[in-house]
């Protein structure tokens, strides 16, 4: 199976860190994704501003640039979201539907073919697991607290369990947005920062040490806000939270830039 | 003034914040606990969707039938194309009485077409009785909340405003004991009324009915004492048949407040009896027989049917779940909204009104996609408040150099090469600043947010390295 | 008139959706183990009181809003027994304003209201009941207190049967009621008794 990576363009320009874990946590099941250089992005931001041509434009680069491919994985819940979303409309025919139905969040991907990531080495913290709204709602990995709906499996959460020692906070609201929603999170500022700032004191009040989630778009909000007010929370993804515990080193070790 | 800036200030002040919040999620929690008492939750909301879309296909000949058997039964059915219309009907319903006094029960239809100023403006007094309505209507404010109307206001507001209006005791502020205060005032407005005039949840086709929902029996004291009661509905609350208001009645007051069903679920078919009175020195009846006046509404109902995208919004049975669970209006409160029906629907529905003046409303929102989750008939909300962006830029009610900026963004991504060279030295500009002028050009998101730090690298230079891949100089950026 | 009429119905005919199917249809709920217990939880949760008693005998045995023998004004649905006096229901005759009130308005000064009601709803704690008159239908709300009489057996599981036992066409009026008046308005706090009556009792009788 033609495995493609596909990187959000955040990850690769802020959190470059985020998607060679990915990668390493791929490569420990045996998946070695082909990186084809010329993606940029999911378009995304153009769709929820409303500039929906050049959302099509970049469905239509998106699907040239990946068109060779049966699969693609991403370690994002809204790239994914978008993708599985309006790639079929974006691009009519049966190239853009293909795409769509087989693009995969990176832990779905995972628990979706059974890949275990092993041996794991135990991650002694105490972690909030924030669920991206993308994630939840859009592609429905796990169960909505809102719905009455059949539970569903949350991979996130999942993979997490099983690393041995790994201890998941209470949050008084489990799902709850932390407010980036793209241009949100500067149109609307103030909201979007009391969002965020709220999410941050549940897990806080939870003991969380590591704040983690699906998406590097929910983290950067968080992260930003928590370090402006130097709360104790360090933010990993959950592809980070794996490598570590495959690679069994110690948090100490690693540095923001991720390793050289 | 937008939502933005509202929104803004209302945050600004974090213990009202926190505590409108606190209080709007508390009712999204009774909401949850009464749905996990309906086994069949899911299915029933699936089942009242269907009952709508299919409503929304047959509305000329549901209503047809509504007004046959409305009229059979021995109401009046007029018709009112807008806003201006209604209010004019209603007017005239009443001018026509020598009507002076009216007590109103809740009905955002009236909200919507401006009809209390239009009545009050000709001499009529309109006392809105329920408790929500009558405290934001002595306050001259809107409603905050559709089916809460004063939820943005504690109980020390209210004291002091019964103080001021009604006389009470400056300092109380015990809700037990305020509620007792405008019991006693809106009986005396009850007893003395001339008319009732009630909005209505659900028209019901194949028997000519209302119905009626409330906690506080204000719509039943509205109308079963007055002999003329007036029913405002709009065009997309009629249902097929009575078997239906099970289906809606089951969602509605779970959706609504977390109760299982309301204190009072009225069913109107044709005016009231009368009851026998004696007849007067001169062998007349002393009253006028009671009468049902019901005005149907259109009012850009008609336009929204007409849009495949935006339709199903018509299903709405304002149930306000979407508010209750909406992470925005918990935290910037209805009155930022600047519209008659704040929220997740609110932004849906307004901007069909006055796209100009409501550009802004379907960008007051995160994407969280909560509020269709929780809406009783699934109108997708959120999928429907992403597609209004596209059309107000289409139409021009963005800014242009929002536009031109995604223009020039957009044309970069579909030239990779040019967009691995501009990031690379983007990021090399942005590390060799001062971080003081970063802090500055990255404003708004530097206000209250620490900047990420910068990588030398970004991931696919990592990935470059690591993996030996030739630079792919020579290839030209596809068009 | 008419013209606004035509016009909407215009715009209703050219803004009409393609046709949907008609909407598949639930089965409704079955009637719970032990009906009587969740009826009386979701009615507490309203705000009203379950109470039991015998047709023949009930307004001695239930434990009445106000002593009986101190109210000056009662309306009573009970004041003579439809069913026939070979059935052998309990009379309450009316008291004070609701003896022989001539407007509904005469009944504002109502202490008690006694209603028959036809059936309650388990999943819910409402009961359906159908004013007589204008009068009762005011009195009702008027009261500081109301009681709802229903025979015990008459009970459906959920508003499903419920409407299946109803038809709106052969009412003016009818209404489920759960519970007292009551308004969360100020600060979500729970208030009963918000216009209408304090307290709500569904009596439950029997043979």
């Amino acid at each position: 199976m033609h495995v493609a990576f596909f990187v959000p363009c955040y990850v690769d320009q802020l959190k470059p860190q985020v998607g060679l874990a990915a990668l390493e946590v791929l490569r420990s099941v045996g998946v070695e994704p082909a990186f084809p250089e010329d993606q940029t992005c999911c378009g995304q931001p153009f769709l929820t501003a409303g500039e929906q041509d050049h959302a099509r434009d970049l469905g239509r680069h998106f699907t040239r640039v990946f068109d060779e491919f049966d699969c693609i994985v991403t370690p994002s819940g809204s790239c994914a979201a978008t993708l599985r979303g309006h790639l079929e409309r974006f691009v009519p025919g049966s190239a853009g539907k293909r795409l769509a139905q087989n693009t995969f969040e990176f832990c779905e991907f995972l628990v979706a073919r059974d890949l275990e990531p092993l041996p794991l080495s135990p991650f002694p913290h105490r972690v909030g697991l924030h669920a991206s709204c993308h994630a939840l709602r859009e592609l429905r990995l796990g169960t909505p607290s809102e719905t009455r709906e059949p539970p569903r499996v949350d991979p996130a959460q999942a993979l997490l369990a099983r690393i041995p020692e790994l201890e998941f906070v209470d949050l008084a609201r489990r799902d709850e947005c932390c407010g980036f929603g793209g241009l949100f999170s500067i149109e609307e500022e103030a909201v979007s920062c009391r969002m965020g700032l709220d999410r941050l004191e549940d897990h806080l009040r939870g003991g969380a040490e590591i704040l983690t989630s699906t998406d590097v778009s929910c983290l950067l909000q968080l992260e930003g806000l928590a370090r402006k007010r130097e709360m104790p929370l360090r933010m990993m993804h959950v592809a980070e939270i794996l490598a570590a515990s495959l690679s069994g080193s110690s948090l100490a070790g690693r540095s923001p830039d991720g390793p050289r | 003034m937008g939502h933005v800036s509202r929104a803004r200030q209302f945050v600004s002040d974090e213990a009202r914040t926190k505590w409108h919040d606190e209080a709007l999620w508390s009712i999204r929690m009774n909401r949850d606990r009464a749905a996990d008492l309906v086994p069949d939750w899911e299915r029933l909301r699936t089942e009242a969707a269907s009952i709508k879309r299919n409503t929304l296909s047959r509305l000329p000949e549901l209503w047809r039938q509504f007004e046959k058997e409305a009229t059979r039964a021995g109401a009046v059915v007029h018709w009112a194309r807008d806003a201006d219309e209604h209010n004019r009907i209603v007017a005239g319903l009443l001018a026509e009485r020598g009507v002076e006094r009216v007590v109103k029960s809740k009905s955002m239809l009236t909200e919507e077409c401006g009809l209390n100023p239009v009545l009050e403006k000709l001499g009529i007094e309109v006392v809105d009785t329920d408790l929500g309505e009558r405290i934001v209507q002595l306050r001259h404010e809107p409603p905050s909340h559709i089916v809460m109307p004063a939820i943005h206001l504690r109980r020390e507001e209210v004291g002091a405003l019964f103080a001021r209006e009604m006389g009470s005791p400056p300092d109380l502020d015990d809700p037990d004991e305020l509620t007792a205060v405008a019991r006693r005032d809106l009986r005396e407005r009850f007893l003395s009324a001339q008319a009732g005039l009630t909005g209505v949840n659900f028209a019901v086709a194949d028997s000519g009915s209302l119905v009626v929902v409330t906690n506080e029996g204000n719509a039943d004291l509205g109308t079963a004492l007055p002999r003329l009661h007036i029913a405002s509905v709009g065009l997309e609350k009629i249902i097929p048949q009575q078997a239906d208001l099970a289906v809606f009645l089951r969602l509605l007051a779970r959706s609504a407040t977390g109760q299982p069903i309301s204190a009072y679920t009225s069913h109107f078919r044709g005016p009231r009896a009368a009851e026998v009175e004696p007849p007067n020195a001169k062998g007349e009846a002393e009253s006028r027989p009671p009468e049902l006046h019901i005005v149907v509404v259109d009012n850009g109902r008609s336009r929204l049917l007409a849009e495949p995208a935006f339709r199903e919004a018509l299903a709405c049975i304002r149930c306000g779940a979407c508010l209750n669970t909406c992470p925005v209006y918990r935290r910037s409160g209805g009155h930022s909204y600047g519209a008659t029906i704040p929220g997740p629907i609110g932004s849906v529905l307004e901007p069909s009104r006055d796209p100009a003046r409501h550009a802004e409303l379907p960008h007051a929102c995160s994407l969280c996609g909560s509020c269709s989750d929780v809406c009783p008939v699934k109108i997708p909300l959120h999928h429907q408040l992403l597609t209004w962006r596209a059309r107000l830029a289409e139409a021009g009610h963005h800014s242009k150099r929002r536009r031109i900026a995604f223009a020039l963004v957009g044309r970069l991504c579909l030239r990779p090469r040019t967009y691995r060279r501009l990031t690379r030295w983007g990021r090399r500009i942005a590390r060799a600043l001062p971080a003081s002028w970063l802090t500055r050009l990255a404003a708004p998101w530097t206000r209250e947010r620490a900047l990420p730090e910068i990588p030398a690298m970004s991931f696919r230079e990592l990935y470059r390295l690591r993996h030996d891949v030739p630079d792919v100089a020579s290839a030209e950026d596809p068009r | 008139m008419s013209g606004s009429r035509d016009a909407i119905f215009a715009r209703l005919e050219a803004a009409r959706p393609p046709a949907s199917a008609p909407p598949a249809r639930m089965p409704a709920p079955a009637m719970p183990a032990d009906p009587e217990a969740i009826l009386r939880a979701r009615l507490e949760f309203a705000g009203g009181r379950l109470q039991r008693a015998s047709r023949e005998n009930w307004p001695r045995e239930i434990e009445w809003p106000i002593e009986l023998a101190r109210v000056t004004h009662l309306y009573s649905a009970c004041s003579d027994d439809p069913v026939g006096p070979d059935r052998g229901g309990a009379t309450l005759p009316a008291r004070g304003v609701a003896e022989n009130p001539h407007r509904v308005h005469d009944l504002a000064p109502l202490e008690i209201c006694v209603l028959r009601g036809q059936f309650a709803v388990v999943e819910n704690g409402a009961v359906w009941q159908v004013p007589a008159t204008p009068l009762e239908r005011a009195a009702a709300v008027l009261a500081e207190h109301l009681i709802v009489l229903v025979d015990e057996q008459a009970l459906v599981a959920t508003l499903h049967q419920a409407y299946e036992r109803i038809d709106l066409r052969d009412l003016r009026f009818g209404w489920f009621l759960c519970g007292p008046s009551k308004t969360a308005d100020i600060e979500q706090a729970l208030v009963l008794g918000a216009h209408g009556p304090r307290t709500m009792s569904l009596v439950l009788t029997r043979d």
